[in-house]
């Protein structure tokens, strides 16, 4: 893939702003009408999506050569997908995308990326996650009461961050998991990172080499099966994946398969959570999840300049992520009361802490993270759920800024609760 | 490029943080929709890219846009205001040009819901304007350039039709009053605020000025900046608990309707049917939206994709589709509602026609009522070839629009048939009366590929044959009539007008420094 491809799309932006927004229809408030951090908080037309297509244009074109501005315009952005569906409630363009196959030109011309991102790759190719912590600590979320079955073909795929930096998840993950009888193995020091923090700064080329390497450790382990609590780890393993490595087990996230035991009795939320509760959804889990659908066929003009993709062609505009089983879960849980914000679903307001924007400029990464907070306060809610230890953390740095009177738990976590013998 | 000092003057005016001269940045500003269609008529090959400024900056006052005017007139550096921006009237024209950007500026400064009136910065949308005001049971004009663009550009500079122009006019006639900063850098507060403190009239007491800062179409940004507008609101015609809740998952997402609102398409066999009808419905003040389209549009605007649109157009609409018009009615109460519904259908049997949402032919979703108030209809266009521009604009009466129409017709088809432009058979045009009056804006969207050089080129050709049409057939004025050279192709057959327009210019901005490209230059031989 090379910017050739986008072309045609990077010539016909018409630069009509609907990427830094929600999609119009869904406006409710001035207050909360914005999609895009990245504008919201650097403001030049350069930081929205439409105005990062253009500068992947003027490189493309030869306009432009890399710069410090211009590196820093590519990379303060979270690469969240969010614009892409504001654009496509009318245009056939994928500035995401675009986006991303910049980062990826950066990378290959030895530009990019920033110099906390290569701090960090360094670390995944040496310790195999990207804080540098040491191989055997990965296990240290691990707890004597977790039971856990090495010979099941079900992988619990923990995640860089939820094993060294939101064990609580990892924990309450486990226990769940436990309490529904529901047998899984963990690779414990063998695990490596899914690839994700890597992939996201452009350089295509590692992140290819830990798919394949992941790719052969699970089938070295009889893995049929992944589960994922964190959205990054999911997103990655789901849907970037199929497109670079080939293999065949399933992917499934722990709201999807906790949605279906509560659906099954399997888990049996008895205790009251007295709570009013929002729902974040993560990107990653959320509109970025949907797959790339294999695509292959050709631009036909029907009528004059009316071009139809024959046989018609995936939109990929957010339509199939995950959206329901975490909202499914909490209205299992009894005692929770759930309200919404503003912006959810495929719509939904970034965290701010993707795509290498919590290492390399960790300002912008609060200032997202405080908007969502306000939101998620502007329901009333007491606490915010939701359902990746990346946006927990960010997340919760926010509450801890401003002082906001929520608290924050992972949707594991609240399951938890409910249980019988659980937190 | 500007000399450093300068740039450092511009800088410390805004803040560091809010001034650049990036490379990368600046590119993002010389990039508009319609830029390849003028380069075309330059004689140039087909690009987005124009003129890249020598910097942008980013005010947060009124104060903050003066700074930067001042020193823009010291050292003669050409400026442009922008808000969203969508257009080639949105960006420099002159290598020596800055950009104003107006997106920090972007609160609703209040709200009077007894004198009925906004008063906004530069880069509130009309989307989160209509959001704030349904809180109050009110909603302004959003002109057709869509939810996302700003009403204050639109009522202080531009023509400014919309979905619901039959109730709510166009952008000129509901701006009660600006704050203006002029080209040299003084401050003028525009309407009656001067005097009362309230912006309730745009005509005074206090300068009335609307004819100087706009007359019909507006500077395009050439003219200084505007920094505050009031604007005229209407009421919303639903309950004041109403709340906009949509469900749903896109592409298809679900809206309640608020009672007593209907849709209908009303079908004529010929324009001859049309005419008497359209003037008869608008005569009576009875509906919110009322225009027209071609069989293609209607397919476009009722459906939530392309694929939708394409198999609807030939599932039914092309072949029932004639000479229609779609409305809206909506009312406060069950008994207006269905006056105004029987209205319609006495109107629509009177002059032979047929409801075609009634027939089956074509079914509006609940989204698309919201779609309708929120002006986003327009926007479906753009799903066929992710791009269209319209072709002339005449603001006159109901049956010059239908001349137009008319006229338009054969040129059109002559264009389709190359394989240039998209095919509507010729037929496409958007037509709507304005306040429920006789006075109509007519403008021919036209689907082209901007990525062709074929389709850019014939689409410019097509655009300058409509104008020479316009001209020679006395159809008024094309809707994008901007800059010297067209201006002063239309003058000597229309009273010479561009004279006054100079004289405006050469007043307000003695030095020249409002980039004029989409205005006027205030003496001809600068062109």
């Amino acid at each position: 893939m090379t910017l050739d491809k986008y072309e045609d799309m990077m010539d016909s932006c018409v630069r009509c702003s609907k990427c830094k927004y929600i999609p119009q229809i869904a406006i409710k408030s001035q207050r909360f009408s914005h999609i895009c951090p990245s504008i919201q908080y650097y403001n030049f037309h350069a930081y929205s999506g439409g105005g990062r297509m253009i500068i992947a244009n003027a490189y493309h074109k030869g306009r432009l050569e890399w710069t410090p501005e211009m590196l820093d315009v590519l990379y303060q952005c979270t690469n969240c997908g969010g614009c892409e569906v504001s654009c496509k409630w009318v245009y056939d363009f994928e500035p995401n995308e675009v986006i991303h196959e910049l980062r990826v030109q950066a990378v290959e011309s030895g530009a990019g990326p920033m110099p906390a991102h290569k701090r960090y790759i360094d670390l995944v190719k040496r310790n195999n996650n990207p804080y540098g912590e040491p191989i055997e600590k990965r296990s240290a979320w691990l707890s004597d009461h977790v039971e856990i079955d090495q010979d099941s073909s079900t992988l619990y795929f923990v995640g860089c961050t939820a094993a060294l930096r939101r064990e609580e998840i990892a924990l309450a993950t486990a226990t769940v998991l436990n309490a529904a009888n529901e047998p899984f193995q963990l690779l414990g020091s063998d695990e490596i990172c899914c690839g994700s923090p890597v992939y996201r700064v452009g350089d295509r080329k590692s992140a290819i080499e830990i798919m394949e390497t992941n790719v052969a450790l699970f089938e070295e382990h009889g893995i049929e099966r992944i589960i994922t609590s964190c959205s990054g780890c999911f997103n990655m393993l789901k849907t970037e994946y199929p497109r670079f490595v080939e293999h065949d087990f399933e992917v499934i996230h722990t709201s999807q398969l906790m949605a279906d035991l509560l659906k099954d009795g399997r888990l049996k939320p008895t205790k009251e959570v007295p709570l009013k509760v929002t729902y974040h959804d993560p990107c990653h889990l959320g509109r970025m999840s949907e797959p790339y659908e294999p695509y292959e066929g050709e631009k036909v003009e029907l009528l004059s300049q009316v071009y139809i993709w024959d046989p018609p062609k995936p939109m990929r505009q957010g339509t199939h992520g995950v959206y329901d089983a975490p909202r499914e879960v909490l209205k299992h849980i009894p005692g929770v009361e759930l309200v919404e914000m503003e912006r959810i679903r495929e719509y939904a307001y970034c965290c701010g802490a993707g795509a290498g924007c919590k290492s390399a400029y960790p300002d912008f990464a609060l200032f997202a993270a405080n908007e969502r907070v306000e939101e998620a306060e502007s329901t009333g809610a007491q606490t915010l759920v939701s359902a990746c230890p990346f946006c927990k953390t960010n997340l919760q740095d926010a509450i801890k800024t401003r002082a906001s009177p929520m608290d924050f738990l992972d949707l594991t976590q609240i399951v938890l609760r409910s249980l019988e013998g659980g937190g | 490029m500007l000399e450093d000092n300068v740039y450092q003057k511009l800088s410390d005016a805004v803040g560091e943080r809010f001034a650049t001269r990036a490379p990368a940045i600046l590119d993002t500003y010389a990039f508009q929709w319609c830029y390849e269609i003028e380069s075309v008529q330059r004689g140039e090959e087909p690009s987005r890219f124009g003129v890249r400024p020598a910097a942008v900056v980013l005010p947060s006052t009124s104060e903050e846009v003066q700074a930067i005017v001042k020193i823009c007139n010291d050292h003669d550096i050409k400026f442009k205001p922008i808000s969203t921006g969508m257009g080639p009237w949105a960006g420099v024209s002159h290598p020596r040009s800055i950009q104003i950007d107006l997106r920090r500026m972007n609160k609703i400064l209040e709200v009077d819901p007894k004198n009925m009136y906004a008063v906004i910065e530069p880069y509130v949308t009309n989307a989160e304007l209509q959001a704030e005001l349904f809180k109050y049971g009110l909603m302004h004009h959003a002109q057709g350039a869509g939810p996302q663009t700003s009403p204050l550009a639109s009522h202080t500079s531009f023509v400014g039709p919309g979905f619901t122009s039959p109730y709510t006019g166009f952008s000129g006639r509901n701006l009660l009053g600006a704050e203006w900063v002029l080209p040299n850098g003084e401050l003028l507060m525009v309407g009656s605020y001067e005097y009362t403190g309230k912006w309730f009239s745009g005509d005074g007491p206090g300068f009335s000025m609307r004819g100087v800062i706009r007359g019909w179409m507006g500077a395009y940004g050439g003219l200084g900046v505007f920094t505050k507008a009031a604007i005229k609101l209407y009421s919303w015609p639903a309950p004041i608990d109403f709340k906009w809740e949509l469900s749903g998952t896109i592409p298809h997402y679900d809206w309640k309707v608020p009672p007593y609102w209907k849709m209908f398409v009303l079908n004529f066999p010929e324009w001859e049917q049309f005419e008497p009808a359209f003037y008869e419905v608008n005569d009576h003040d009875a509906v919110m939206m009322a225009s027209c389209s071609s069989a293609e549009g209607l397919a476009g605007l009722f459906t939530d994709t392309k694929m939708e649109a394409i198999e609807a157009i030939f599932g039914g609409v092309l072949l029932h589709a004639k000479r229609y018009f779609i409305v809206l009615v909506t009312a406060h109460t069950e008994r207006e509602f269905n006056y105004r519904c029987k209205l319609l259908k006495a109107i629509m049997e009177k002059h032979g026609g047929n409801d075609l949402i009634e027939d089956g032919v074509i079914t509006p979703r609940d989204a698309h009522y919201a779609e309708s108030v929120r002006n986003m209809l327009g926007g479906h266009a753009f799903r066929f070839s992710n791009c269209f521009q319209s072709t002339h604009g005449g603001m006159d009466s109901i049956a010059l629009a239908v001349k137009i129409a008319e006229t338009n017709q054969p040129i059109k088809f002559k264009y389709i048939e190359k394989g240039v432009i998209g095919d509507d058979r010729g037929e496409g045009v958007w037509t709507t009366a304005y306040e429920c009056g006789h006075t109509a804006h007519l403008e021919v969207p036209t689907v082209y590929d901007a990525a062709s050089v074929e389709s850019c080129k014939g689409y410019a050709e097509y655009q300058d044959e409509c104008n020479e049409v316009d001209l020679q057939n006395a159809l008024g004025m094309p809707f994008f009539i901007v800059g010297d050279k067209v201006h002063d192709y239309y003058g000597p057959r229309t009273m010479d007008y561009p004279k006054w327009l100079r004289k405006i210019k050469a007043t307000f901005d003695p030095n020249g420094v409002g980039d004029s490209s989409h205005y006027i230059s205030a003496h001809k031989e600068e062109q």
